[in-house]
């Protein structure tokens, strides 16, 4: 297998696309009988399509790479599809609206609330899905575990009025964004590109003095990733600091006297 | 016949997605250890298909690339780098060829005189009409990586494209495929193959009339994008794995500034690379998922087991074969050594105890939820109300540190005392980070 086969070129791949044409490799197809013998594969299709997929395939070699991988430091994976994951694409296509009953985070359920999905997010650390919707009495974002999802039916929602709710959902989602700027003690530049790969699972640009030979990571993110951006930054102790964002400092300098504290070293 | 190499472009892209914007022309330039007009090249090159590859993307994926390769999370689960895999070089009238072949074999079966006629019928007048010779090597190439398969009966045989997997499934079961591919590409290692099938089931998506934006409704968050780049050696390992076979390659250490070294063609004028030339028996990878990183592990006869990030080799070469007993016996003594591994580490194993700290807030226990979802093979007792202890025996602290230490003040260290003293020293040291943003308040 050689994943720079000359019929992936990027010409010929554009020339194919102009006829309607598709080119699909025995490679693809290997990989794909691999992934089909997950566990996952049961709930992503039906009985009858899950059988005619690996009807299809059966021809192709299972050479296994990932004998050869050894996953490390890997959260548990809690699951990797989900039954609803069906249904509620099929209601984000249609752009139609729902009615969700949920499980809340301290215990307790809300019913019956109306809303229009957007997006069905996977958290890589989480391990878990998220639906992402738009509650239209609240007129708030909101992100509920499809874990916690009790009952979900669709609502019929006027194409306009879905229309106004998804202008309003760029709207809140680019409020809600945030900024920090963290920077790189200049005594662990050796390990720039460790610090850097740390941070590119956020969008983030990165600026360089040269005659300070100081580097600065300018990450954005939502309001409600902070957390997560906080943990990055103690994962990486004293490489970095954080110079713009001021609650972002504050929970970091908290955080360093709660932990003295532990310790029973007081300020 | 050589191989063609992609290291240039893979360091090239690894450095725009990681340090993206940072540096000028001539410092990106540097720090690749090429020439200005090298980058400029490349850069161009890059563009062009960067921009072939994703023209059908919205505007505001169009992204500068030279200002870096930025992500907007919110947007699509596009992988923007995948384009590297469609980098592979290939002459104008080749490409033409090919998918004129392709395309009349899409929907009827032809043998190879009548794909010929339709060449030389669809040609463009700018490129030469292939003779017969150069349509049954194509033929042959495209049987080969499965794109088109040969149909059943005698002479002359006849020819078709592979689309089953596309043409045998209604709308809804594509849509379902469609669906897995995503989810699978993103979520498990290797993804490459994964990727490049996802791109062709969402034309096919589109060809059946969906609305463009049907192959958009699912996003991963906190995905490391440059992972894809190592998968580039990741075939050339598995098949020397496969043959027990040494492989050979120049190390440029990520902790150095340079990250590509331009190999001369002219050996005479071969100057000392900065990199180092290691052979190593390769035995297993190892994906980082804390970082998003790859390793080789492998055995050296003069330092025994070894370790190299992936991002680092470059020049890689087949070497001689080992007997099976040999391998299987490195195998063996790697895998003995990996077992406490939080990641590569092989230093002496020894015992890590910390006391974990339930939030202060009722509901959900996220610092326990974390502890048992990252932990690995570390086990927990219950303590009190407000704290349970965690053990583990690890090799080495250094890859486990970071972990414990992302806790913050939810966790503190037991044991090893000297651990715990360093860890008082470092929330000491990163206290005073922050010391002045006090007077502020």
């Amino acid at each position: 297998m050689n994943p720079f086969e000359k019929i992936f070129n990027y010409q010929v791949i554009s020339r194919l696309d102009e006829t309607g044409s598709f080119a699909l490799t025995s490679q693809e197809r290997s990989w794909l009988r691999t992934m089909l013998e997950h566990s996952a594969s049961a709930e992503a299709f039906d009985s009858g399509t899950l059988n005619r997929l690996r009807q299809l395939l059966v021809d192709e070699a299972s050479t296994d790479i990932r004998e050869i991988i050894v996953e490390k430091a890997k959260s548990r994976e809690r699951q990797v599809y989900h039954p609803l994951l069906r249904v509620l694409r099929r209601i984000i296509m249609r752009r139609e609206g729902i009615r969700l009953t949920y499980r809340i985070k301290h215990g307790g359920v809300k019913t019956n609330q109306s809303g229009l999905p957007y997006k069905l997010e996977y958290s890589m650390v989480k391990r878990e899905w998220y639906l992402l919707w738009y509650n239209t009495r609240q007129h708030a974002l909101m992100s509920t575990k499809l874990q916690n999802v009790v009952a979900v039916e669709e609502l019929e929602i006027a194409a306009d009025r879905a229309n106004v709710i998804k202008d309003e959902i760029v709207d809140l989602l680019d409020k809600r964004k945030e900024q920090a700027v963290i920077e790189v003690n200049r005594t662990y530049n050796a390990e720039l590109s460790r610090i850097l790969y740390s941070f590119s699972c956020f969008e983030k640009t990165v600026s360089y003095d040269e005659e300070s030979n100081l580097y600065r990571i300018h990450v954005t993110c939502q309001s409600d990733e902070s957390e997560f951006l906080l943990s990055k930054v103690r994962f990486l102790g004293l490489r970095v600091k954080i110079v713009e964002g001021e609650h972002l400092k504050r929970r970091m300098r908290e955080s360093a006297a709660k932990a003295l504290g532990r310790y029973g070293v007081g300020d | 016949m050589a191989r063609e190499s992609f290291d240039k472009e893979i360091q090239f892209l690894r450095l725009l997605s990681l340090a993206g914007g940072a540096y000028s022309r001539q410092q990106f330039a540097a720090r690749l250890g090429i020439s200005v007009h090298t980058y400029d090249k490349t850069l161009r090159y890059l563009k062009e298909m960067m921009s072939t590859h994703q023209q059908r993307l919205p505007l505001e994926q169009g992204v500068e690339l030279s200002e870096g390769l930025r992500y907007n999370h919110y947007e699509s689960a596009d992988p923007l780098l995948l384009f590297l895999f469609r980098a592979k070089s290939l002459k104008e009238s080749e490409s033409v060829r090919l998918s004129i072949i392709l395309g009349a074999l899409q929907g009827e079966e032809l043998t190879a005189k009548e794909t010929l006629d339709r060449c030389n019928e669809t040609m463009p007048v700018d490129y030469p009409c292939p003779d017969e010779k150069t349509v049954r090597g194509d033929l042959k190439y495209l049987e080969e990586v499965g794109v088109i398969i040969r149909c059943a009966g005698g002479r002359p045989y006849r020819y078709k494209a592979a689309n089953d997997l596309i043409d045998q499934l209604s709308d809804e079961e594509l849509m379902d495929l469609y669906d897995y591919v995503d989810v699978m590409a993103n979520t498990q290692v290797p993804s490459v193959q994964g990727y490049l099938l996802r791109d062709t089931l969402k034309k096919a998506l589109r060809k059946r009339d969906y609305n463009p934006d049907v192959a958009d409704t699912h996003l991963y968050k906190y995905h490391y994008h440059s992972r894809i780049l190592d998968e580039a050696h990741l075939y050339t390992i598995f098949r020397a794995i496969r043959q027990r076979k040494k492989l050979r390659f120049l190390y440029l250490s990520p902790k150095r500034a340079k990250s590509y070294a331009s190999q001369n063609t002219n050996p005479l004028f071969e100057r000392e690379t900065e990199g180092i030339t290691e052979t190593l028996l390769p035995l297993r990878v190892v994906y980082d998922h804390q970082y998003g990183r790859w390793y080789l592990v492998g055995h050296n006869a003069r330092q025994g087991t070894m370790k190299f990030r992936m991002e680092g080799l470059t020049q890689i070469e087949e070497g001689e074969s080992v007997p099976e007993e040999e391998f299987v016996q490195k195998l063996d003594k790697i895998e003995e050594q990996m077992k406490y591994s939080w990641v590569t580490d092989t230093l002496r194993p020894l015992k890590v105890a910390v006391r974990f700290y339930n939030p202060d807030r009722s509901g959900a226990n996220f610092v326990r939820e974390r502890v048992e979802a990252q932990g690995q093979w570390g086990t927990i007792t219950e303590e009190s109300d407000t704290t349970f202890l965690f053990e583990i025996t690890v090799n080495g602290i250094y890859e486990i540190k970071p972990w414990l230490r992302s806790f913050g003040s939810s966790c503190e260290v037991l044991e090893p005392a000297w651990l715990r003293k360093e860890f008082i020293a470092e929330w000491k040291e990163i206290q005073g980070y922050y010391e002045s943003i006090r007077e502020n308040i």
